[in-house]
């Protein structure tokens, strides 16, 4: 498919222009390959989220205020499995430690969305909302289980115990015939490591949200979030619907946490403050609701907002502290965007048309 | 006993301040139909404004109830500001929007985060405390029925049954009110008769704006401020407005009464036995909230106006 809309050439043109500037920044030696890396990795992990809430609100009209709880559940089932501080297990291997996370988060997201997926749109946004408060000062205060205020440290690689990529000697040297060509540090391996798992991440999530996107199921979520009672007189089971894209949703975003765990090998519970949940909304909404590639630019955004007021406030003196800075950019985001281009800027258009239906359109 | 009648009458301090804070919250949600995210961050305004009024008036001579009197002075000057600040906001961002009440909704989050940065970009996130000496428990009380009431907690109290009071005067007694009643019980059919419901909605922000500050005022004074008090309670006043019934005034203010009493009855769990701390208070409010929701929609007193 090459017919690429102006949008989306501009936005294109637009990321790869950051890009080439970040390239520059890290050959100039004013930037360090591995917080690029880093920048990357955690702009993939904002798509995860995004694409998660995509499939909530986006698909099925959810407004979902927990994205937080659900990120923090995969961070935390994780973290608690393979921390060597936690205080329940510790020690456990990533890999079975992601299922943990993600178990964590599925049973959360029944528990959540069996009472508050029937409620009206406006209840549901204050009732997640309130829900996932709850799990924040759950974790806030069962020390025995959570470790509580102090977090959880001494957190593996992800790849710490597969076997080459966690046995790598550092700094790593690629050799071409027994000369050395060129090495890499160890943090720049990590990231690189990393990248590659959310990279494989957001490409599996993708494919398969683009997947149930197109098929029937999606096209029935789509029915209910124009007007569910449509749907109900049609036959389905609009609360089983419903309640599926909650699961799936959060199943994506605490994978997400579980990558985070991994990324900043640090949780805590401020990770899991309402904050998040509006970043990730900024990200879907400005990206356009609905739409995948509009969450994956929004993931981009979220990252440029949160680390470039870090640089802002590094290179000029600003009257107004990065904290607030970012709060009032997500702010005024929030305001512009729902008064100036409610649908998003890379709003869905040809995701819902299967690919054969666009080829045979244009061979008539 | 008097344990139950000291959380009692701390239930009553807390009740008075979610009160204040869900009748504004309420009303918004009756007339302009949305549920307003930005409420709690009115609140904050309005204690701010008031803080630094009182900076700037000081005492002003003489006291009532242990309060100075320019406390009470600055008390009105925060409720004009955070009156001004929403009647502004609802002119500038959420009336030239063509969207839904999902839409408002989430224009009013960005509104929310907006108000906060400024407080945090000019005042700093460092608790705050008004500079008036903290008095002991009133001794008559403590030596009668062993519960320990200060006089703030008196003033708390007494200045929001004035204010409800008022607010009941003109939802009853005047032509004011009774359009303010007819505009959130059927839009519609109030512009038809002849009400300029435009003006009506620019009234209803005006008093739901002015007494969220008050609240907000009393929660600092009560505790202390800092720029996320109004946002940490917000989801409190939510849980009094949806226990009360959404779009009630009268619904609001007994939803306070219960939500705040339940709040500040936490620490009996414990004293039963129970192992729930009160750093769980709000969590049971917000159960309690979810609980209703689901059991009865329209509030316990839903049907009420």
């Amino acid at each position: 498919m090459g017919a690429f809309s102006a949008r989306e050439k501009g936005v294109a043109g637009l990321l790869g222009g950051v890009g080439v500037l970040l390239l520059i920044g890290v050959v100039s030696g004013a930037l360090a390959p591995a917080y690029l890396l880093y920048l990357v990795s955690l702009s993939a992990m904002y798509m995860l989220l995004s694409m998660g809430l995509n499939v909530q609100w986006g698909y099925g009209g959810l407004i979902n205020f927990s994205v937080a709880a659900f990120f923090g559940l995969g961070a935390y089932g994780s973290a608690l499995l393979t921390a060597n501080s936690s205080p329940i297990a510790g020690n456990v291997s990533p890999v079975i430690a992601l299922f943990g996370g993600l178990l964590l988060a599925a049973v959360l997201a029944v528990l959540i969305g069996y009472p508050t997926l029937k409620l009206r749109d406006d209840y549901l946004a204050i009732a997640s909302l309130g829900l996932a408060e709850v799990v924040r000062i759950f974790i806030l205060n069962e020390n025995q289980w959570t470790a509580g205020s102090a977090g959880l440290t001494g957190i593996p690689l992800f790849f710490a115990d597969w076997p080459v990529l966690g046995d790598l000697s550092y700094p790593y040297v690629f050799t071409v015939g027994g000369t050395a060509v060129f090495y890499m540090r160890q943090p720049v391996i990590n990231g690189l490591l990393n990248l590659v798992l959310v990279a494989a991440f957001v490409v599996g999530v993708y494919l398969f949200l683009r997947r149930i996107h197109r098929s029937p199921w999606g096209r029935v979520l789509r029915t209910i979030k124009t007007d569910e009672d449509l749907a109900e007189t049609l036959g389905k089971n609009t609360f089983a619907f419903k309640m599926q894209a909650f699961v799936i949703g959060s199943l994506i975003m605490a994978l997400a946490g579980v990558f985070y765990t991994h990324l900043v090998l640090y949780v805590s519970p401020p990770d899991l403050q309402p904050i998040t949940t509006f970043y990730v909304w900024v990200a879907v909404i400005l990206g356009g609701t609905g739409s995948d590639r509009g969450a994956m630019l929004g993931g981009f955004t979220i990252v440029a907002i949160q680390q470039g007021t870090r640089f802002l406030n590094d290179a000029v003196q600003l009257p107004i502290g990065p904290a607030p800075l970012r709060l009032m950019l997500v702010g005024l985001l929030i305001i512009l965007i729902v008064r100036l281009r409610p649908e998003g800027i890379l709003p869905p258009e040809r995701e819902l048309i299967w690919p054969d239906a666009m080829r045979g359109e244009r061979d008539e | 006993m008097a344990q139950i009648l000291q959380y009692l009458a701390n239930g009553l301090v807390y009740s008075s301040i979610i009160i204040l804070g869900s009748i504004g919250l309420s009303l918004v949600y009756s007339i302009a139909d949305f549920a307003n995210f930005a409420h709690g961050d009115t609140m904050t305004v309005g204690a701010y404004g008031s803080f630094v009024a009182f900076g700037l008036l000081g005492g002003m001579g003489g006291s009532l109830l242990g309060l100075p009197l320019g406390f009470y002075v600055s008390l009105l000057v925060g409720m004009a500001l955070a009156a001004a600040i929403a009647v502004l906001t609802h002119l500038a961002v959420y009336e030239p929007l063509d969207t839904d009440s999902i839409g408002l909704l989430i224009t009013s989050i960005g509104v929310a985060f907006v108000y906060r940065a400024s407080l945090m970009g000019i005042f700093g996130t460092d608790f705050l405390q008004y500079d008036i000496t903290r008095s002991g428990p009133i001794p008559f009380l403590l030596d009668t029925v062993g519960v320990a009431i200060t006089q703030r907690d008196v003033a708390i109290v007494v200045s929001a049954a004035v204010l409800v009071g008022a607010l009941h005067f003109l939802l009853q007694r005047t032509t004011l009110g009774r359009k303010m009643r007819a505009t959130a019980d059927n839009p519609d059919l109030a512009r038809v008769s002849g009400i300029r419901t435009d003006r009506v909605i620019l009234v209803m922000w005006v008093i739901g704006s002015a007494l969220a500050a008050a609240g907000g005022v009393f929660l600092a004074l009560y505790s202390q401020l800092d720029p996320r008090i109004g946002f940490g309670i917000l989801l409190v006043v939510f849980a009094a407005v949806i226990v009360g019934g959404i779009g009630s005034v009268y619904g609001a203010m007994l939803g306070g009464l219960l939500i705040g009493m339940i709040h500040e009855l936490t620490p009996l769990l414990g004293d039963i036995g129970i192992p729930i701390g009160t750093a769980y208070a709000p969590a049971i409010a917000f159960v309690i909230m979810v609980a209703v929701l689901l059991v009865k929609p329209r509030g316990i007193a839903g049907d009420l106006t």
